[in-house]
């Protein structure tokens, strides 16, 4: 389905939403990421590597994830990210901030009662 | 598979990086294009599509580099110091290492465990053992300059005795060598530590006393803790200085360290000394291992020392006295024997009936700290030795299960590190980080090792009967330099192989290979087998030279030492420390004697002047007969005085003639008993009716009987002559109750010692115990000896078993594959684990070779400690031998068994 603008704008504000809620639970890298945000949309949501990695660099800029280099037994080393406190405040605040938007939007486009 | 990497570099290289930044933003991006890949070709997609569609993802590279461009990609540097090259700050660098080293080793927290407790063990035993050699052999004497001290002692210059045991001189000798001599500043004497009694109210209890002259301690350079010590003074008047300096463990022990020991009196063998200072703390005399309670100056010797020793400071004949000088400043060794030798010939000149036949020798003051009788090797070096030679194989084991694992780590890391040096890290940067890593563990280790050498080092000293007279090991700074070497040693040995080996990665080859299971290479593998090979040869080595010594006391045990351990009671009385005279003691002795006899269970009851496996020894024996060459040209013998019903009483058997009875009294022709050593050496026609002559005494004695040759110093020593004397024709005022009884000896210690109380008020008869408790005391040495190196040995052997155990689980991981295809093609679980059994127990088979002809090696060169065992005894080979090959099987079964149990299809479909 070929992205059309809106959507571009709805994926822009949510992004940094997307991938702080995804570290909330544990540190995953890029690839995991970019995976999940897939399955879970129904590959309604994909990111690329142009775009998911400049997210996870300003994130990491502003201080609400960091990325760590990680080398396991017999695998070859990843960058991990994972949040930090300040990226848990800021994931709590949009969080809240995407529920109240969503309720207004939906009162509004809820219809009308005859 | 495409070079991801090559793609993306292509498209970045624009935006002009930083090296390090550049390689780890183009790593990143490559391991997620790269996993991209491989999931749309796993998804069906044909590879040409696949990379088709991957490349469309990477289009747009705007907003990247947007980002990087606009700084933004400014995240925290990694936790991961840079390898890209020397930094110009050495400190920095270090520290970032360091801080790496440390952040590996928490995210490793079971292989860091491992490691620490491994090196920690093998580290721990080392600092025990040169704890103790520290203390004993290192720097046993607390004194200034020692090593301008030396001991003189006297020797004869014609004797058939081959000791070359050192031999004390005369006081009236030791004061004309202190006038002559032209070499020492200082020279003083002493006497070996002797038991005296302390009365304190109704109660009396034992304690050892020093006589010493004056200078003694002004020549050994000490300074009082608090009082003073002896003054030049206190060598004059004899019996009109009591005074005594104290050790300082027995100020602090047995008075408390109480601040008013300094002029306190203490009532001593029944005549009152005070206190006027006390010694330096750690000194316990010129003995290693054992010192006295009490100093007391040689002047007070006529009151204190037994009836057959007064007249020491005056008879020219009674030679009692050690002596130790201190050079003069400028002097060397070198002419001192010979300023000694002319003094010598000066004495034999003047008294030639006394010292016509004597002369002196200057010896090293180790020979008078360790007591060696001039045998060669001390037991205490061989022992201190053979232990630090046996610890260190066993850190060596320890280091190479380090190293074998170090390895398998530098293997599985041969990616990152390839990676790392394609990027252009530094190979020396790289190999000083890996070394900092294992150096940190190192000294971890060491920490760790440190403390289990000080509780090794109490556990071992707390074996010792409990007093304040021993040498006290501690943990000073030589010995934490010890361990802080030996750390530093061990990281090295155990670290740069593996972080050489780590470093020296085939770069192509490595970056090429897609999984990340890679295997050891084969030069691996065989420095792998090798360092097993050789912890299983220095692991059985260790335990037979253990199993060889239990032998050694076992047969030490069931050795003959020529009396009667067995049902057999020993108790030290002193009735002259007591105050009782000639009639008193006489009558004590028969009283005390008869009261024991009565007992219940009473087989025979006599008296010896001398304990079993302790011999007074004497010097100028005149043998009637003997080729003699001059006057002077004696023997020397032990001397037992005893009493009648000792030889029955002891189980010593009378080979011909008669033991003492009744008859031979004071006022009877003197008689005596030789042993057949003596008899052998000097009447081989037959002793009976010769006379021999003992130094003191006017007239000779007529020898009455031939005793058998028993063991009078230690167990299983060589033969050596023997005289006894009856008690009644040689007056001794302290002597040692021997009771043979008639079942068990322990239930009669209270009994007897309660009878000898009550016949003999104020005696003290407290220091009881039983024939097998002096053999058992005799062997202490031994024991401690075995007891450790078997320790040492099983530590060696859980070692080895655990680098066994992990070779073996390495390898049968590594030969998945080739099983799964043994399996699939029809191969039965038995033959698989043969096969895994097989390839361990040849490496173990190897090493109990190797350790066979090394254990006969070592146990060549110590078989002049090793009683009645060779080199090559059968039992403690196969005991060793079988013990590990036992413990070989169980560590290995387990991986042979999951080898056994892989699933065909499983191992095939790994690659």
């Amino acid at each position: 389905m070929q992205e059309q603008p809106s959507d571009r704008e709805w994926k822009k504000g949510s992004a940094e939403l997307l991938v702080l809620s995804l570290l909330e639970t544990r540190a995953k890298h890029g690839y995991e990421i970019s995976k999940l945000i897939q399955m879970r949309s129904g590959g309604a949501l994909s990111f690329h590597v142009t775009t998911l990695y400049p997210l996870l660099y300003r994130l990491e800029e502003r201080g609400l994830v960091t990325g760590r280099w990680v080398e396991k037994a017999n695998q070859r080393r990843r960058r991990y990210y994972s949040i930090t406190p300040q990226g848990r405040k800021v994931l709590r605040s949009q969080r809240e901030s995407w529920r109240e938007f969503v309720a207004a939007i939906g009162r509004v486009i809820g219809g009308e009662h005859a | 598979m495409p070079d991801w990497k090559e793609i993306i570099r292509s498209r970045v290289a624009s935006l002009s990086l930083s090296g390090p930044a550049e390689s780890e933003l183009i790593e990143e991006l490559a391991e997620h294009l790269g996993d991209r890949y491989q999931e749309l070709c796993s998804g069906g997609l044909a590879e040409e599509e696949a990379y088709r569609q991957v490349i469309s993802e990477l289009s747009d590279l705007a907003p990247l580099k947007a980002t990087i461009a606009e700084g933004r990609r400014g995240h925290a540097p990694d936790a991961e110091p840079s390898a890209a090259g020397p930094s110009s700050n050495l400190a920095e660098d270090f520290a970032k290492d360091l801080r790496y080293a440390l952040r590996t080793l928490r995210k490793n927290p079971a292989f860091a465990l491992f490691v620490l407790v491994t090196l920690g063990l093998g580290i721990g035993a080392n600092t025990t053992v040169f704890t103790l050699v520290n203390t004993l052999l290192l720097n046993p004497l607390p004194i200034r300059d020692s090593v301008k001290l030396v001991a003189i002692a006297g020797s004869e210059t014609k004797t058939t005795s081959k000791s070359k045991a050192l031999l004390p001189l005369s006081y009236a000798d030791l004061k004309d060598y202190r006038a002559e001599n032209q070499v020492f500043s200082s020279l003083a004497g002493y006497i070996s530590p002797r038991v005296v009694t302390l009365h304190a109210g109704q109660t009396s209890e034992r304690l050892f006393s020093e006589l010493v002259t004056a200078d003694y301690f002004l020549t050994l350079g000490l300074a009082p803790a608090i009082g003073r010590l002896f003054d030049p003074e206190d060598d004059n008047d004899p019996g009109s200085h009591p005074v005594a300096v104290m050790n300082y463990a027995t100020w602090q022990g047995r008075f408390g360290g109480s601040t008013d020991i300094v002029g306190k009196r203490l009532r001593i063998n029944n005549l009152e000394f005070t206190v006027v200072g006390v010694a330096p703390p750690r000194f316990i005399g010129l003995n290693a291992l054992f010192g006295p309670d009490l100093w007391i100056p040689c002047s007070m010797a006529e009151l204190l020392l037994p009836t057959e020793m007064r007249h020491v400071l005056t008879d020219r004949s009674k030679t009692e006295f050690l002596a130790v000088g201190r050079l003069k400043d400028g002097t060397s060794r070198a002419p001192v024997q010979a300023d000694i030798q002319t003094i010598a010939s000066a004495l034999a000149h003047a008294y030639p009936d006394i010292d016509g036949e004597r002369t002196a020798a200057v010896r090293p003051l180790s020979d008078v700290l360790f007591n060696d009788a001039g045998t060669g090797w001390s037991p205490v070096f061989l022992g201190g030795a053979v232990l630090l030679v046996v610890v260190g194989i066993v850190l060596l084991i320890a280091c190479s299960n380090v190293a074998n694992l170090m390895l398998a780590r530098a293997t599985a890391r041969r990616h990152e590190i390839a990676v790392r040096l394609a990027i252009g890290a530094n190979r020396a940067r790289l190999i000083r980080q890996l070394l900092t890593e294992n150096m940190l563990l190192a000294l971890l280790s060491g920490v760790f090792g440190l403390v289990i050498g000080s509780v090794g080092v109490q556990s071992v000293w707390s074996a010792l009967p409990s007093a304040a007279n021993f040498a006290t090991p501690r943990t000073d700074l030589t010995v934490l330099t010890f361990t802080l070497t030996v750390s530093l040693l061990t990281g090295m040995a155990f670290g740069i192989a593996p972080a050489l080996r780590a470093s020296s990665v085939e770069l192509t080859a490595t970056l090429k290979q897609e999984s990340g299971r890679s295997g050891r290479s084969r030069s691996t593998t065989r420095i792998a087998n090798t360092l097993l090979v050789a912890q299983v040869a220095f692991s059985f080595a260790l335990l037979v030279l253990a199993g060889l010594f239990v032998r050694s006391i076992q047969r030490a045990y069931e050795m003959d030492p020529g009396f009667q351990p067995d049902r057999l009671v020993i108790l030290l009385t002193n009735p002259g420390q007591a105050g009782y005279d000639k009639a008193r003691t006489k009558a004590f002795y028969r009283n005390a004697g008869e009261r024991v006899a009565r007992l219940p269970g009473i087989e025979s009851v006599s008296w010896a002047s001398n304990l079993p496996l302790w011999a007074r020894v004497v010097n100028g024996v005149q043998v009637e007969g003997r080729l003699q060459r001059s006057k002077t040209d004696t023997v020397t013998s032990v001397l037992n005085t005893v009493d009648v019903d000792y030889f029955e009483t002891a189980g010593i058997a009378i080979e011909k003639g008669r033991a003492f009875t009744d008859a031979d009294r004071e006022d009877s022709k003197p008689v005596a008993v030789v042993n057949q050593k003596l008899a052998n050496d000097y009447w081989p026609e037959g002793p009976l009716g010769k006379r021999i002559q003992i130094p003191g005494e006017a007239i000779p004695r007529e020898v009455i009987a031939v005793a058998r040759t028993a063991n009078y110093s230690t167990l299983a020593e060589p033969p050596q002559p023997c005289i006894y004397v009856p008690v009644s024709q040689n007056y001794s005022d302290a002597m040692v109750l021997y009771v043979r009884t008639k079942g068990d000896p322990r239930q009669l210690l209270i009994p007897i010692q309660r009878e000898v109380q009550a016949a003999g008020p104020g005696i003290i008869a407290s220091d009881t115990r039983t024939g097998r408790t002096v053999i058992d005391n005799g062997l202490f040495q031994a024991k401690v000896g075995v007891a450790l190196l078997s320790l040492f040995g099983l530590l060696a052997l859980a070692l080895a078993s655990v680098g066994l155990y992990g070779l073996m689980a390495y390898s049968v991981s590594q030969r998945v594959r080739e099983i799964g295809v043994r399996m699939a093609l029809g191969a039965p679980q038995q033959l698989v684990i043969r096969m895994v059994l097989k390839q361990a127990m040849t490496l173990v088979l190897a090493g109990i070779l190797i350790g066979f002809l090394g254990s006969l090696a070592a146990a060549r060169l110590l078989t002049r400690i090793l009683y009645g065992v060779g080199a090559n005894d059968p039992l403690s080979l196969a005991a060793s031998g079988c013990l590990l090959l036992v413990v070989s099987l169980a560590a290995c079964y387990l991986p042979a068994r999951r080898a056994s149990r892989v699933d065909p299809l499983t191992a095939l479909r790994e690659s």
